[in-house]
């Protein structure tokens, strides 16, 4: 089989098994879309693959990967059933009628915190709105060494966590249809309001508006951020490296608004090329991967909640503070992008990080909020006549 | 047969055409052809292919590609990124090539005199250039950093008790940037006009002096007109390169905070993560026209120099 870019190279057990020559190829989970971009480009498809439910929508849609409805019913027999979640996320409506790929992890941000320092200021519990969140980053904010919201404001993945918030308040991205750019509203100048007074008052640390991806784990880690939402890198990173902060730290679900909380689940797929000549061969390796023993240890060593309702067992689960919240997730979490309707048109909004770019022209360009209102909402509506 | 041929052009004979006979002709095609194949593969198919599918509606792994006209040019220009970004690109070539060729020039006269220490003042010259570019940036961002951690507000804090958010404050982003990229950029100039500079005859600068002519003097009516030439070629040549460049304001600031840094080709590359290989072709594109009329100027300098 060609390379296969995943995980873990376990799949070679099953290549001896099946005397079939496996080439793994692992790379790193936010370069899938550029290698398998150049590897279609370039005719050079592996025959199967992870990747995220973005890429899988656009892949769906140019008929490069093929279906796997059986599969999906046959290894959910086997294994329990697959959780709730995981149906809604690979629901084949969202992908044409057919679904395209095999989930095998969820993956979300929570929200780390800093429990030692906010005990100190009197809070004992996790924020359970943002507004709560304010209010006790607003008391534990203690410049120029520690900055309480250590959330990205630049253009980054990350910073698409504001996304969260905006629907917290009642804001939407577009209309039920998908069509319809819904960012002028009332709850869009609530969230504004929010996140503006926030940066205002010094809550986020300076260089938030121009961080990298690992801008918000580098504040959190160097001592200087009090919340920071994070999907587990950072807490496995602390455990070695610092064992004190590690000690110092809780995890929870998103706070949720004054309209709505969301808690978005990102599911992980593998995929099988369209242009496989094993296909067959390929669905046996995506069944291999789906069994309760490969993914209870496949979890222990990664950072995502179970897809499967017998992956709900594994050890990790019970045995890290991080992966009961990442199960949590699993079975409490809202799909992506929740109570927007998934589809290209959002996707490609949220690559041009035109929410946080909203925030950065009131906090950068120093424009008003009804300016940067109305100037988001002309470049949404203008990336979903695109799609129309 | 072809020294014969050779030595008819170099005494100024015009050649006829296909004079050659078929062998030597059949010989200088095999010869020249692995070169040609090679820009075909490389260069040309590319650039061409680059051209088409910015007219195009492709998407990665689009199998079906339709013909858009110049829609993808027309959503792009009406971008504000676009906008800021030709504003920003523009801005960022002038004020880094003159502070070049300003303090370029300079820095080359320096070394150009018999002063102490010459050669080692050369070396280190050369070592922002030598320095992997990525290293070079990242190493600026952290003097830059924010906070306490950054070298430059250690000493604001030291000093004045106040910090800059040099990177994140739409005002300080691209100043940053630019001082960042001039370290990282200037070496070049450097040394290749100290190389001309070289090449001057000393009998001119001391003719000039016992005829009185000031320093100054010598500089503009000597040193300036012998070096004309190469000046021209460098800045055309980093112009190219510096309008191509990435790293420095991707490794830096990302193209933020809100556009303050966005150039062409971050602007590019943020259009491939959409997977819409049209509109990023139409970014790149569109700076084909500047980038046609350097290399033209460039080729033909080159070209009478030879």
């Amino acid at each position: 089989m060609k390379p296969t870019p995943c995980k873990r190279p376990e799949s070679k057990e099953w290549g001896k098994a099946k005397n079939v020559n496996v080439t793994v190829v692992m790379i790193n989970q936010n370069e899938t879309v550029a290698k398998v971009s150049a590897a279609i480009e370039a005719g050079n498809m592996p025959d199967a693959f992870d990747l995220g439910r973005d890429f899988m929508l656009q892949l769906a849609k140019n008929a490069r990967i093929e279906p796997v409805d059986d599969l999906y019913k046959t290894i959910g027999d086997a294994h329990g059933g697959w959780l709730d979640s995981t149906n809604k996320g690979s629901n084949p409506k969202d992908f044409g009628g057919k679904l395209y790929g095999i989930p095998f992890g969820q993956s979300g941000n929570l929200l780390n915190r800093r429990d030692d320092v906010l005990s100190k200021a009197g809070y004992k519990d996790a924020p359970k709105t943002w507004a709560e969140l304010l209010e006790q980053a607003k008391k534990a904010n203690a410049p120029p060494k520690l900055f309480s919201m250590g959330f990205a404001l630049s253009n980054v993945g990350d910073a698409n966590v504001q996304n969260e918030v905006l629907r917290g308040y009642g804001g939407r991205i577009a209309d039920d249809a998908g069509k319809k750019c819904t960012i002028d509203s009332p709850e869009t100048r609530e969230y504004m309001k929010w996140v503006t007074d926030a940066f205002a008052a010094g809550l986020f640390p300076p260089g938030a508006t121009t961080w990298d991806g690992a801008g918000d784990n580098n504040a959190y880690q160097s001592g200087q951020a009090v919340f920071i939402a994070n999907p587990g890198s950072v807490y496995l990173n602390i455990l070695k490296a610092d064992p004190e902060l590690a000690k110092g730290s809780k995890y929870s679900a998103l706070p949720g608004g004054p309209k709505l909380r969301t808690a978005p689940t990102g599911l992980n797929f593998r995929a099988i090329s369209a242009s496989s000549k094993v296909k067959d061969l390929a669905k046996d390796l995506l069944a291999f991967m789906s069994d309760d023993k490969y993914l209870s240890d496949y979890y222990g060593k990664a950072i995502y909640g179970p897809v499967l309702k017998n992956g709900m067992n594994a050890p990790i689960f019970k045995e890290s503070v991080l992966h009961a919240g990442l199960l949590d997730l699993a079975l409490n979490g809202t799909p992506a992008n929740f109570p927007d309707t998934d589809n290209l048109a959002l996707a490609e909004y949220n690559t041009n990080f035109l929410t946080p770019k909203m925030v950065q022209k009131v906090v950068v360009d120093k424009k008003s909020v009804e300016d940067a209102i109305k100037e988001t909402q002309a470049a949404c509506q203008a990336i979903y006549d695109k799609y129309k | 047969m072809a020294q014969s041929t050779s030595s008819r052009s170099l005494a100024g004979l015009k050649a006829p055409r296909f004079s050659l006979g078929k062998t030597d002709a059949a010989l200088g095609m095999g010869l020249v052809a692995p070169v040609l194949i090679c820009l075909m593969t490389l260069v040309v198919y590319p650039f061409i292919f680059a051209v088409y599918i910015s007219f195009t509606d492709r998407t990665v792994g689009a199998q079906v590609v339709n013909f858009v006209g110049f829609d993808n040019f027309r959503y792009i220009f009406g971008t504000q990124g676009f906008q800021e970004s030709v504003r920003n690109t523009l801005v960022m070539v002038f004020v880094l090539q003159s502070m070049k060729l300003v303090l370029g020039l300079g820095i080359a006269s320096v070394l150009n005199q018999a002063i102490r220490g010459r050669t080692v003042f050369r070396g280190l010259t050369l070592l922002p250039w030598a320095m992997p570019a990525f290293v070079a940036y990242l190493l600026w961002k952290y003097m830059f950093d924010p906070t306490q951690a950054g070298a430059f507000n250690m000493i604001l804090i030291d000093v004045f008790g106040t910090q800059l958010d040099f990177l994140s404050s739409r005002e300080l982003a691209m100043p940053s940037v630019i001082i960042a990229s001039f370290w990282r950029g200037f070496p070049f100039w450097v040394i290749s006009f100290l190389a001309a500079m070289q090449n001057i005859s000393p009998e001119l600068y001391e003719a000039a002096a016992i005829d009185g002519a000031s320093a100054w003097k010598r500089f503009r009516h000597i040193t300036l007109p012998s070096i004309q030439h190469v000046i021209l070629v460098v800045t055309l040549l980093s112009t190219i390169w510096t309008t191509n460049s990435f790293e420095n304001v991707w490794l830096m600031t990302g193209g933020g905070p809100s556009n303050a840094t966005m150039t062409f080709p971050v602007l590019a590359y943020y259009g491939l993560q959409t997977l819409r290989l049209g509109e990023a072709s139409a970014v790149s594109v569109s700076m084909l026209p500047i980038f046609a009329i350097l290399a033209f100027v460039v080729v033909n300098l080159l070209l009478k120099e030879d």
